[in-house]
């Protein structure tokens, strides 16, 4: 005979009957009914940790999906959030929701032949986004690159020169290039992220489920997602704010570059620009054409990062001439020899 | 409706009915689910920081384990496959636990996915917003969901019959299993899609994924129900033969060679061209300067693979000690393969060429076993409830009798 | 084990009892072990990176000599001609500097004062022409040896523009190249980097290329065959 466990006899050899209630059998499963609700309870215990957060709240929760949003539906949203952010940072906002303007497509184009890798743009887009300090959160990665390749897995992202540049390398910023073919938009569930009229790829911080499917598919490495609650200092915070771009966001979802739309969609430049040293980055209305940028597509040799994905980015980088300088031992050898260089004997001695 | 309902409230009390191997399997089943539950509330309350993932390595542990758990629902189909299509006899009692594994695993897997959400009880979002058809993620949704459905009522249904002592109506379920076979097959077709159609990740942005999940799972599922289904034979007195599990192993077999092959594709296309998006293999098989996080992984995978593999072709693997160790290899080798080496090295390095390696944390390890446990324990619950009401010990002219003799079923 | 009838008393029943007994107290240990190890899960949170905002302030990178220019001395604002009135300069091209001394001049070949300067009255510029202009016309200036640069200036391809990226706004503010340059050494010294990225879980990362040395630089491939690339000066830091 096979042995039986499941199905096995469930009644005691004195006691033949199917299984009872007897009080023994109560007392056992009233404490083993006991026990496992206590450690339930025990096991959802760092719950009770959540009642110091507000992030959720009914009001957001029952929030539509911004193009939903009527404009009072907006205006209420709007107000909440402010009510958030003056509790919880202690500044009042100038939010609101800058839509974006007609006949405007927004283009960036960063001059590699300029960019000394200084990485002040890095932290003024800190600043200016009230991005999270802790965890460190940033929009725009400086790559330090050797010569002879645009291939960034030869990149270093980590450089520590007391001084830049290196005169080894040249330095590459990548931040979102804002495509017109964005896989980060195909790829969310939720909708939770659209390219803009003008050319912006926005996210709805309401709206984000957090799946990070968009961070899979960003060949640009441009996404980031908030890991834990984001640490702004209060006094850091910066009060011009809008719903689809620098508000303070919530832990969970996903966030990036928006071009500034708060500061561009009113006329601004984007806070990265005005913090170059060298004026390596130039952005403007690509549909303009006397504009800096569409002057650039015409007459510079421009090109896109990864052209190959397919994401056709509206952020282009190129070179142009730079004049050699004393910096450049290479340089400076071949500028002596053709007496460009102080010191170096007149042009009439060569001859 | 209330005959169904007395069905229902029978079965939830049978499954706390058991032997002390039993209760001390559920025991532990129990405390692992409630150890990863605790840990889930500390992420859910702390962020995913508690988790091993960064922006670099955006995933991680749970969507390995998603991917892996997917692969092990659709493996149902490869006992659905023989009997439906080609009136296997063996196999033909044996393809309910199947049906219900399958059950379990999508249940696991939709687990995983919630887990990795940042903001899950936004989840409704998917209700109002639905990216459909452009998002993959969307069409995995609803494959897995109906998938889900597709098996609870081909297992329901079955096992509601049987309790009921009638012949159930082919017309009620026969469609839905064709059904099912084909969206077997699909949901881990999309779920490879999810990944190859990223061409921002060129490791994943291959047409040999889909496949190669295919055959990697039809390897791991048959493989781990070769293993319950002798748990089950010698717990219960229901009888499975031998025939139905060296059949099993045949399909393990050829799944695992196809699967090898397809491995070794992919890697001879990787290293032979060698162009600069080799750098996510050379990660995953010789790591990328000092950084060998995956190596000893890949290649502990391979090993136990190639073992298994080689088991399984010697005639020693008929008797079932070769073949029950072959199986255990061979399932974790596929879950290392699948899971942490195909996921992880997509990531590493960047598109940008940073490298910053992945390590799942203890918090993050605890959530996965706790999910781990949590189906198994379905799983168990389900099977605990199914075995009697198939004998007739349960039915709804009586209340449990687990003295009561088999009855065959009507058919 | 087995489940014959009337075999022996420590039936399978027997053992489940005694572990169904076991249920609850397990279960009660685990809610005590998990109220009083509850601690946090493992953040390793750095702390945050800070700048000094001068460090970012938009605007211009230096201050230029304004129109009318003046140097300071003594605490006073002087006009050029002030002294120059009084003082004659030699012509010779390359002497030492008694006054300005501050002035290091690395523009290339143009290491003449009056190229630039007017000899006969300082507060002004001087054209290849000989036309004089004022301190606030600079790129008239530059653009008689800088043509491309300057044409590329005026579509805005070089050079930076603040305020609004809209011309037609009348915000446009176009920085001057001696807002940005030096005129007496126009190239950029090199300034210190901020700090580099310290994201969540990073880890160690190497303060130079992860790949750098593996891979072919024709630069130095033509000094000599499969040598190596110079070792780099931050390689041991």
């Amino acid at each position: 005979m096979s042995v039986r466990i499941w199905d096995g006899p469930s009644a005691t050899l004195d006691d033949p009957q199917p299984p009872r209630m007897t009080r023994r059998s109560f007392l056992r499963g009233t404490t083993a009914a006991a026990g496992g609700l206590a450690a339930l309870v025990a096991a959802l215990n760092p719950l009770r940790e959540f009642t110091q957060q507000d992030e959720f709240t009914l009001d957001q929760f029952l929030q539509k999906h911004y193009k939903e949003m009527t404009p009072e539906d907006m205006e209420k949203a709007l107000a909440r959030i402010r009510a958030e952010v003056e509790k919880r940072y202690g500044v009042r906002p100038h939010l609101r929701d800058v839509k974006p303007r007609a006949g405007v497509e927004f283009v960036y184009a960063l001059n590699l032949s300029r960019c000394i890798g200084c990485r002040k743009c890095v932290y003024a887009c800190v600043a200016e986004n009230n991005q999270s300090r802790s965890p460190q959160i940033q929009y725009i990665r400086v790559i330090e690159m050797p010569r002879g390749t645009l291939d960034t897995e030869k990149g270093n992202h980590h450089y520590t020169h007391p001084k830049v540049p290196d005169i080894n390398h040249f330095y590459m910023p990548v931040q979102c290039h804002q495509c017109a073919n964005p896989p980060c938009v195909k790829v969310c569930p939720v909708e939770a992220t659209w390219q803009e009229p003008d050319g912006i790829t926005v996210i709805d911080y309401d709206w984000c489920i957090g799946c990070r499917y968009c961070e899979a598919a960003c060949p640009y490495w441009a996404r980031r997602f908030n890991f834990a609650q984001p640490d702004l200092a209060g006094d850091a915070i910066n009060p011009d704010m809008s719903y689809l771009s620098n508000r303070p966001r919530p832990k969970g979802v996903m966030e990036k570059c928006h071009f500034c739309l708060h500061r561009t969609r009113e006329g601004r430049l984007p806070a990265c620009l005005e913090a170059c040293p060298t004026g390596a980055r130039k952005f403007g209305n690509v549909l303009d054409p006397n504009s800096e940028v569409a002057q650039i597509l015409k007459t510079k040799r421009v090109f896109v990062l990864k052209e190959e994905v397919g994401t056709l980015p509206r952020f282009f980088y190129y070179f142009d001439e730079r004049y050699p300088n004393s910096l450049d031992p290479e340089a400076v050898k071949i500028g002596q020899a053709i007496g460009c260089f102080p010191g170096s004997p007149a042009p009439e001695a060569l001859a | 409706m209330i005959q169904y309902l007395t069905f229902l409230t029978r079965c939830f009390r049978l499954s706390f009915v058991g032997d002390w191997r039993y209760y001390l399997w559920m025991l532990f089943l129990s405390i692992v689910a409630l150890l990863g539950l605790n840990a889930y509330c500390k992420q859910f309350v702390h962020g995913l920081a508690t988790t091993g993932m960064t922006d670099q390595v955006s995933w991680g542990l749970y969507i390995a384990n998603f991917t892996y758990l997917v692969g092990m629902a659709a493996a149902a189909v490869m006992l659905v496959i023989p009997v439906y299509i080609y009136r296997n006899r063996d196999l033909h009692n044996l393809v309910i636990f199947g049906e219900l594994f399958a059950v379990a695993a999508i249940i696991m897997a939709l687990l995983f996915v919630t887990v990795d959400l940042g903001r899950p009880e936004r989840f409704h979002h998917l209700m109002l917003r639905f990216n459909f058809p452009i998002s993959m993620l969307t069409w995995d949704v609803i494959v897995l969901n109906g998938y889900l459905l597709l098996n609870l009522h081909i297992c329901g249904y079955l096992i509601y019959c049987a309790y009921c002592r009638r012949k159930p109506g082919k017309f009620f379920y026969y469609p839905f299993v064709f059904i099912a076979i084909a969206w077997a097959i699909s949901i881990h077709t999309v779920t490879a899609f999810l990944y190859s159609g990223l061409g921002g990740r060129p490791f994943w942005n291959s047409a040999v994924i889909a496949p190669r999940f295919l055959a990697s799972a039809f390897a791991a599922g048959p493989a781990f129900l070769i293993l319950t289904l002798q748990v089950i034979r010698s717990t219960t007195d229901y009888t499975i033969s031998d025939r139905a599990l060296l059949t099993l192993r045949n399909i393990v077999t050829i799944a695992m060679t196809i699967n090898m092959f397809l491995l070794g594709c992919e890697v001879f296309t990787e290293f032979y061209t060698d162009s600069a998006h080799v750098a996510s293999a050379k990660y995953l098989f010789t790591g990328l300067g000092p950084h060998r996080g995956l190596v000893p992984w890949i290649w502990t995978a391979i090993g136990l693979n190639t073992v298994a593999l080689l088991l399984l072709y010697l005639p020693v693997s008929r008797g079932l000690q070769f073949l029950n160790f072959a199986c255990v290899m061979l399932i974790i080798g596929v879950w290392i393969e699948k899971g942490m080496g195909l996921i992880v090295p997509a990531f590493i390095p960047t598109p940008l060429g940073e490298i910053v390696e992945y390590i799942p944390t203890l918090n993050e390890s605890l959530v996965s076993l706790g999910i781990w446990a949590f189906g198994l324990l379905v799983y168990t619950i389900l099977v605990r409830v199914t075995v009697p009401v198939l004998f007739g010990r349960l039915s709804f002219d009586r209340e449990y009798d687990p003295n009561a003799l088999p009855e065959p079923l009507p058919h | 084990m087995l489940d014959e009838p009337g075999g022996i008393p420590e039936s399978p029943f027997q053992r489940g009892a005694a572990a169904a007994w076991l249920i609850g107290p397990a279960f009660l240990i685990l809610a005590a072990w998990l109220m009083l190890g509850s601690q946090r899960g493992d953040l390793p949170l750095a702390p945050a990176v800070l700048v000094a905002s001068d460090q970012i302030t938009p605007g211009a990178r230096r201050d230029p000599m304004g129109e009318p220019p003046s140097v300071m001395s003594g605490g006073f604002k002087h006009a050029c001609n002030e002294c120059h009135r009084v003082f004659d300069s030699p012509t010779a091209q390359h002497r030492p500097m008694v006054q300005h001394t501050h002035i290091t001049l690395k523009h290339g070949m143009n290491d003449n004062c009056f190229n630039c300067h007017n000899r006969e009255n300082r507060e002004k510029l001087v054209l290849y022409t000989g036309d004089l202009i004022s301190f606030d016309q600079v790129p008239r200036l530059c653009s008689q040896c800088h043509g491309t640069v300057y044409r590329d200036w005026q579509r805005g391809t070089h050079g930076k523009t603040m305020g609004s990226w809209d011309a037609a706004s009348g915000l446009q503010i176009r920085l001057e190249c001696n807002d940005c340059h030096d005129p007496h050494a126009p190239a950029y010294p090199p300034i210190a980097p901020l700090p580099a990225p310290q994201t969540l879980r990073m880890g160690l990362q190497f303060p130079y290329g992860a790949h750098e040395h593996e891979h072919h630089v024709p630069l130095q491939e033509g000094a000599g065959r499969n040598r190596k690339p110079a070792a780099h000066p931050e390689k041991h830091e």
